[in-house]
């Protein structure tokens, strides 16, 4: 098989191995995807820069390090990178006006670790405007689209990483996951997405929307590939004062185990009528596999997640109106030629520079946390994220993991139709709840609807038990068969 | 009820301007949002609830000198600057 058709279906772990096998080499490998990528482009618009020139450059050091035998997992494997992340010399925007010209001076974290492996970085993948939004609609660089329905949405906000995933633009990407940023996206596109437990992956270099939800995740075409780029990129980063050591040096520890003996809880609450029939049937399919695996499966009950959407949104911008308040136009980012006094050049800057939805959520977090409204909405808010993490931890005493659809609906066509703000904003109720209570989710595909759209799960453990909840994703996708986007 | 008044305040909370039409618009659905964020008031608990800091910070790092990143650095993204100091419109 030539190298150009092994890429539509290569799984990461396939291309580390032969790479080590040096069936090919990283500069052939990276040069294939930067090919298909730029091609495929045209249709998905799933990244905003290619970073072609230097990443030939790091799979050429790379393939030395294969030669020396010195490779590590990812060494010479393309990875891309969403554009929230800081990539230093590489223009990171944020997918918005404000941040359009920004290069930045230093490397997250997460991509110095990409980089000590010696991975190649392959480019920057579009998103929501400052991750705000759930269908990569925002962009400042326009839509992304969904390889399996170029007419839908990708999901969002880490929708370029998705689509760029599904199309087989890049074998793994990077997203960021505040509200369901990475599942979401990764359900609607049919490949499997995971965001660990908060704290468990530096934020250092991730453009900050709402620090006490925000955490980088993984997205893959398999729950194992994403527990290799999470193994490379996890661990205490003393640049984060929130980051933490995880308990388990390696998340692929459990990975064959299964799910024999394991209890699956399945919250009520998440099935109501909001959920499509397609979906919810799918969802319980799902828990029927697991059944005939060896797990238990139960009904649980999280009484207050009517509660999550409105406490979410009114947490996460509270923060963003706080962290995007940095954005004046002088010290990075775009200032407008207008304005006589430094306030007016300010507010003109972010006038200019911010989109419609960035604008909104700034307006209701100021709303928010303003005299007179504080206690009735912020402080309301946060109560409720305390009580919600109570219930969470008392399903754990008893389960071992939640199953629930990771979105209400499939994808639907871009321009959202009839969906008004409320009816968008609702439909990330089936994941705010992990990113509240800090827990780690993954979401794998489980199905696809009338139209062929996938159709996304998710499962949730208690903090710090990737290693079982990857295991879990990994043996149901064993059992699935999976159909490949339209591209 | 959020009216144009409340917007016009909060639009200078968050250092935004908008022309007459866009507060309207801005209203509308400021509105439309803060409906959805109204479920909230039905809330009630029993038990203490903490509203303390959301994330523990309990692994402060130790304070330790580092160098400063180079001006010439940090000024590369700023769209104006002079004397190697960022440049603002004149404030006195």
């Amino acid at each position: 098989m030539s190298l150009k058709e092994l890429i539509k279906t290569a799984t990461l772990k396939e291309l580390s191995n032969r790479l080590k096998n040096k069936d090919f080499s990283s500069v052939e490998l990276t040069a294939a995807y930067l090919e298909r990528a730029k091609e495929l482009n045209q249709k998905t618009n799933a990244f905003i820069t290619f970073n072609e020139a230097e990443a030939l450059k790091e799979a050429k050091k790379a393939d030395e390090q294969i030669a020396k035998g010195e490779a590590q997992t990812l060494t010479g494997t393309p990875i891309a990178v969403k554009d929230n992340i800081s990539t230093k010399n590489l223009k990171t925007t944020c997918a918005s006006k404000m941040l359009e010209n920004n290069t930045p001076i230093f490397d997250a974290t997460v991509v110095l670790k990409l980089k000590e492996q010696s991975a190649v970085i392959l480019g920057k993948t579009n998103m929501d405007e400052f991750a705000m939004g759930s269908t990569s609609e925002t962009s400042y660089f326009g839509a992304v689209r969904n390889p399996y329905d170029l007419s839908a949405v990708s999901g969002g906000s880490s929708g370029g990483s998705a689509a760029a995933v599904a199309a087989a633009q890049c074998p793994a990407a990077l997203g960021s996951d505040t509200g369901g940023s990475v599942r979401q996206p990764a359900a609607f596109c049919g490949i499997t997405g995971l965001k660990p437990t908060y704290s468990a992956v530096s934020r250092y270099g991730l453009i900050a929307f709402a620090s006490s939800l925000d955490q980088i995740g993984t997205m893959a075409k398999t729950a194992e590939d994403c527990g290799i780029l999470l193994n490379a990129i996890m661990g205490k980063d003393n640049l984060d004062a929130t980051s933490a050591a995880t308990p388990f040096s390696d998340s692929l520890s459990e990975i064959n185990r299964g799910v024999k003996g394991l209890k699956i809880g399945l919250p009520k609450e998440f099935f109501g009528d909001a959920i499509s029939e397609e979906v919810k049937v799918a969802v319980f399919k799902a828990a029927e596999t697991y059944k005939n695996m060896g797990a238990e499966i139960v009904e649980v009950s999280l009484p207050d997640l009517k509660y999550a959407v409105a406490a979410y949104y009114l947490i996460s911008s509270a923060e963003a109106a706080s962290n995007l308040s940095r954005f004046d136009g002088i010290k990075y980012g775009h200032r407008s030629e207008i304005g006589e006094t430094y306030e007016e050049v300010i507010k003109n800057s972010r006038s200019e520079g911010f989109g419609k939805e960035v604008k909104r959520r700034i307006m209701l977090g100021n709303y928010a946390l303003s005299s007179g409204y504080y206690d009735a909405y912020y402080n309301k808010a946060v109560k409720i994220r305390q009580k919600l993490r109570f219930e969470m931890d008392e399903i754990f005493k008893s389960c071992d993991l939640i199953l629930t659809p990771t979105t209400p609906t499939t994808a639907y066509k871009l321009g959202a139709g009839d969906k008004t703000l409320t009816k968008i904003y609702s439909a990330d109720i089936c994941t705010v709840t992990a990113n509240i209570a800090g827990l780690p989710a993954i979401s794998t595909p489980c199905g696809y609807d009338a139209a062929g759209l996938p159709i996304g799960m998710s499962l949730v453990s208690k903090a710090f038990a990737e290693p079982s909840l990857i295991a879990a994703a990994n043996a149901f996708e064993k059992q699935f068969e999976r159909r490949g986007a339209v591209l | 009820m959020f009216d144009i008044k409340l917007s016009a305040h909060l639009a200078e909370l968050s250092k935004l301007s908008f022309t007459e039409t866009e507060l309207y618009e801005v209203t509308k659905e400021m509105n439309e949002i803060v409906s959805l964020m109204d479920a909230v008031s039905d809330f009630t608990a029993t038990e203490a609830l903490n509203t303390a800091a959301a994330v523990g910070l309990d692994q402060i790092r130790a304070d330790v000198k580092c160098d400063s990143t180079p001006r010439s650095e940090i000024l590369k993204n700023a769209a104006k600057s002079e004397k190697n100091a960022f440049a603002v419109p004149k404030v006195v």
